[in-house]
This record gives structure tokens, sequence and C-alpha cells, in this order.
């Protein structure tokens, strides 16, 4: 396991989701009170999916309206045929961890 | 920017046969250039290319990603609010094959995907993803160089939202030169600004730009005599027709880059044309704060106005119609027009000018037939090979003009001339001749 600390619960307004930068950007959506993270880059094509559109609990990829299971990263509409990586979330005192291990 | 010369010094369409078209000192005109295909491919290259052209309104683009599709002349383009509140304009084309990047007319996106094979541009123009990177292009495709081409020159004045395609353009506010003291006018009579109310309206007519963009510029000749039927068809019944007439003091001014503006000044015509409800506002608290920004003759003393940045941008003041006369080809526009109301104003204003220009300056608009079927006619007429090789008279008022108005700035003729015609066609034949 290994905890980082990514933003804190303000930072993400809720039916949206941010980009956490680094060598494999993570994207933190917010949903009501509750927090999903996923890879950020669509599994389709190399675009930023917390830039996507929230439906549900899914995320709709902006650019191919490829369409992912927030909680669990399963394709649900193509042209995205892989499933999108997800990561535990915790948040403590505002603020919000992802394991990325 | 001098352009190219894809057809100067050879053919028939030499700088000097061109700029024989207008003859601004006799004030005749040569009629192919209202028909000819030729003159308006060179029209798109030397006019349309170097002219700022307006875009849209401030008010469609509230928030990051909004976007409003629309047009250069023929060049489709993109307007879109960044996340850094500028707003930023690029052709709606795709650099793979050509395709329209966005197909809808406004909204708001994250990004635009262009509809053939995929292609992913962010909201700044910037090609983001391309599908199949991998395994189709193998990695060897570099996005940065296949973006839209981007709108260079972006400026807002007073809320319109205008582009220019040089570079070198001068900024507008130069570009308007001695027009700005009659704009500011027209557009900066409030603090809290303007903005378009209801949607668009957009239909397609079968004549030059010109005529509907001179007409706006220069031409208050036409209204007591196209626009009579209408005209007493607005009053209401049992009224003495002589209220129906149109006022007779008025003047005409003519810039030095082509634009123009014409009013009357003797009595405030249109105060009532747009109802009750929207007079009391306009003649109430918006004239009393024009009073305090603007001061005297601007405030309250120009009325009826019409007017053109040239070449396709036009407005009635008091009416509130705002509109471009987008070229599609030598015969045929299509008009992009909307209402606009000072954002400040109450709701059942706004209603009060949209129900107004809607009944007036519309698509159905009972002054906007009279105008249409006027310049369409000429168009059919324009079709005769006798009719092409009559010089047109655009002489009214030649030689009487003035500099020294006690009122009004630059340079003025009466309401009835057709110096800024003369003015707009000058600068139509020195820019596409090469002169500037």
């Amino acid at each position: 396991m290994a905890w980082k600390k990514v933003c804190r619960t303000n930072d993400v307004a809720d039916q949206s989701g941010i980009k956490i930068k680094g060598p494999n950007p993570i994207a933190v959506f917010r949903l009501g009170d509750e927090f999903f993270a996923t890879d950020d880059t669509c599994t389709h094509a190399k675009f930023s999916l917390s830039e996507g559109y929230i439906e549900g609990e899914e995320v709709v990829c902006a650019l191919h309206e490829a369409r992912f299971c927030l909680r669990t990263g399963k394709v649900l509409s193509p042209p995205a045929i892989v499933p999108l990586r997800t990561y535990p979330v915790r948040v403590e005192d505002e603020e919000v961890f992802v394991d990325v291990d | 920017m001098k352009t190219d010369s894809t057809s100067n010094g050879r053919g028939r369409l030499s700088s000097e046969m061109l700029r024989g078209l207008v003859d601004e000192k006799t004030g005749t005109l040569d009629p192919r250039i209202y028909h000819d295909r030729e003159i308006y491919e060179l029209e798109l290259e030397r006019i349309f290319t170097r002219s700022w052209l307006y875009l849209c309104h401030e008010s469609q683009l509230k928030k990051a990603g909004d976007f409003f599709s629309t047009y250069m002349a023929e060049d489709p383009v993109l307007v879109v609010r960044q996340k850094d509140g500028s707003v930023r304009a690029f052709l709606n084309q795709c650099r793979h094959r050509g395709m329209r990047i966005c197909r809808a007319d406004c909204g708001n996106a994250r990004a635009f995907t262009c509809s053939y094979h995929g292609w992913g541009y962010d909201i700044a123009g910037n090609l983001a993803s391309v599908p199949h990177e991998q395994d189709g292009y193998r990695n060897e495709i570099d996005k940065s160089k296949w973006g839209p081409l981007p709108v260079p020159r972006i400026e807002t004045y007073n809320g319109l939202v205008f582009g220019n395609w040089d570079k070198d353009a001068p900024n507008f506010r130069d570009y308007l030169g001695d027009m700005l003291w009659y704009t500011d006018g027209y557009f900066d009579r409030t603090a809290g600004g303007t903005e378009v109310i209801g949607g668009m309206h957009r239909w397609v007519l079968q004549c030059n730009w010109k005529f509907a963009a001179e007409q706006f510029c220069s031409d208050m000749y036409h209204a007591d005599f196209s626009h009579l039927s209408a005209l007493i068809a607005r009053l209401p019944e049992g009224v003495d027709p002589s209220m129906g007439q149109m006022p007779t003091i008025g003047s005409q001014f003519s810039s030095r880059n082509g634009h123009g503006t014409g009013f009357f000044t003797d009595v405030n015509t249109l105060d009532e044309f747009n109802g009750p409800v929207a007079a009391a506002w306009y003649q109430g608290p918006h004239r009393a704060e024009a009073i305090r920004r603007l001061g005297e003759p601007r405030a309250s003393q120009i009325s009826a106005a019409h007017m053109t940045v040239f070449p396709t941008f036009s407005f009635l003041p008091g009416i509130q119609t705002l509109r471009v006369w987008h070229p599609r080809g030598p015969g045929e526009i299509e008009v992009w027009a909307w209402a606009l109301a000072d954002r400040d104003a109450p709701a059942e204003v706004k209603e009060a000018v949209r129900l107004g220009v809607l009944r007036t300056f519309s698509a159905g608009g009972i002054f906007e037939q009279d105008d249409g079927e006027n310049w369409l006619e000429i168009q059919k007429v324009l079709r005769g090979h006798m009719a092409r090789r009559q010089k047109l008279n655009v002489a009214m008022g030649l030689g009487h003009q003035q500099t020294n108005h006690p009122r009004f700035p630059g340079k003025i003729n009466n309401v009835y001339a057709e110096e800024a015609a003369r003015g707009f066609y000058r600068q139509w034949a020195q820019m596409i001749s090469g002169e500037i």
C-alpha cells in the first residue's frame, strides 16, 4: 500500500473530476461525498478523463465517448476496449488519499 | 499586409482595372462589383482576410468551454471561451481530411472531436488526440504541427468580439478610427453593457453582400419610400397619417476606413419603435445614464441611426438589430441577426426588444421584407448583359461634405447623401486593387 495525499475535498466540485499530474496522471472524481480515483488517460486514445462528462457513476470521455464505470473501471461503451485502472480512495480530515501502488 | 497577386497584372483583373470599378470622385460604380465571380474570389482574399470581422457577442460565451460556431466570410470558425477567461477562435477545419471539427451551432464543450476519424482537439484548438496513434501512425505524428489554423487577432469592443486573419492588422480601435466616436455612442451607453437576447435569426438572400452592408452604412434615402407601407401599417387606426412621415433633419458620417453611419437629429423618431415597455426603459434610466457617460449630442440627439463597420457588421441603434452579412458567392448572403439589449434591463424590457426586432427587422420582419426584395431584384437584373454594362449612380451630395460640423466630428454630409457609400466603396476598391 502506498497512500498518497492528492488533494483536498473541496478541490473537486461535485459531479466533476480533477487531474493529478504525474508520470502516470490520476483523475479524482467526486459524486456527492464519495470520491473515486482512476487513471486520467482514456484507454482508447490519449485524452484526460477528468475533462470528461459525469453521468451517474460513469465517466464519458469528451473525445470519443468511451464510457467507464467509476467504481470498477469497466468499459461500458466502445470505442474503448481496455478497462480503466481504478485506485482505492480514503478521505481523512478533508484530505483525499489515493493508494497509487 | 500586401496580398499576393493571384490575378494582378495579368488577365482582365489588373490592379488598375479593379481600382477603376469605383470612382468615388464622380460618384459612379461599375456593377461588376456585384456579380463577377473572379472579383468575388479576390474579395475573399484581399478584403475578408485583412478586415476585422464580427464573430459573436461576449454574452454568448459565459463560461469556459462555451463556444459559438460562425464564419469569417466563407471560412467556418469556432469561437471558444477559455479557462483563463480569454476568447480564442480557430478555423473549424480538421487538418486530417478537412472535415468540419464542430458541427453544432453553439454550446459548451470540454473538447472538440472531428466526426470523420475522431481527431480530438482541446478547447484552445490544439490537436490533443489522434485515434490509432500507436498502431496506425506508429507514434510518428507530431500533433503540435497539425492543429487547426488559429485566428491570430481577437479583440473585444464593448462586448462585441471581432477577429482578423491578418496578424499585422491595426488594433480594432484604430481600425474604427474616426468611427469610434459614433460606435462608442451606440455601444458604450451604460456601464452594464449589452447582451444578445433570444436566439439568432438566420436567412438566405440571393444578393451581393455589398447591397446590404452599404445600405446600413449610408442609406437613409430608401427608408421613407421603400418602407412606406410598413411605416403606415405600424400606425394605430385613426391616427393622422402624417404621423408616419420621417423627420428631415440629420447628418451622415463617412469614415476614412470605409465605415459609415447616418441619423436624424430633430426628433427622437424611434423612441416608441419597440413599444411602450422598451421606450420607458430607453427614454428613462438608459438615457439618463447615457447622458452622464456620453453627454450630448450622442446620448439623446441622435436617432433612427443606421451603421456599418466595414465590411459586413451592421447595427440599427434604437431598433436594436445587430447583424452580419456573410457572403456566399457573388450573388448570395446569409444574414445572421440578433436582438441587442441592455444587460441590466428588466426582463420585460428585453422581451419587448426581442419582440420589437422580431416584428420589424428579422426574417419575418415587416421592414426586412422591403430591403430583401430590393436587393435580390437588383441581383436578378444584373443577369442581363446590357444591365451589367451600365454604370450606377452613387453621387448624391457629392462635393457637399464638411469637416467642421458644429456637433459631429469627421466627414459629414446631409442625412440624405451617399458620402458614406462613397467611403465604403473607396475602401473596397483600395483593398481589392492592392492600393492599401
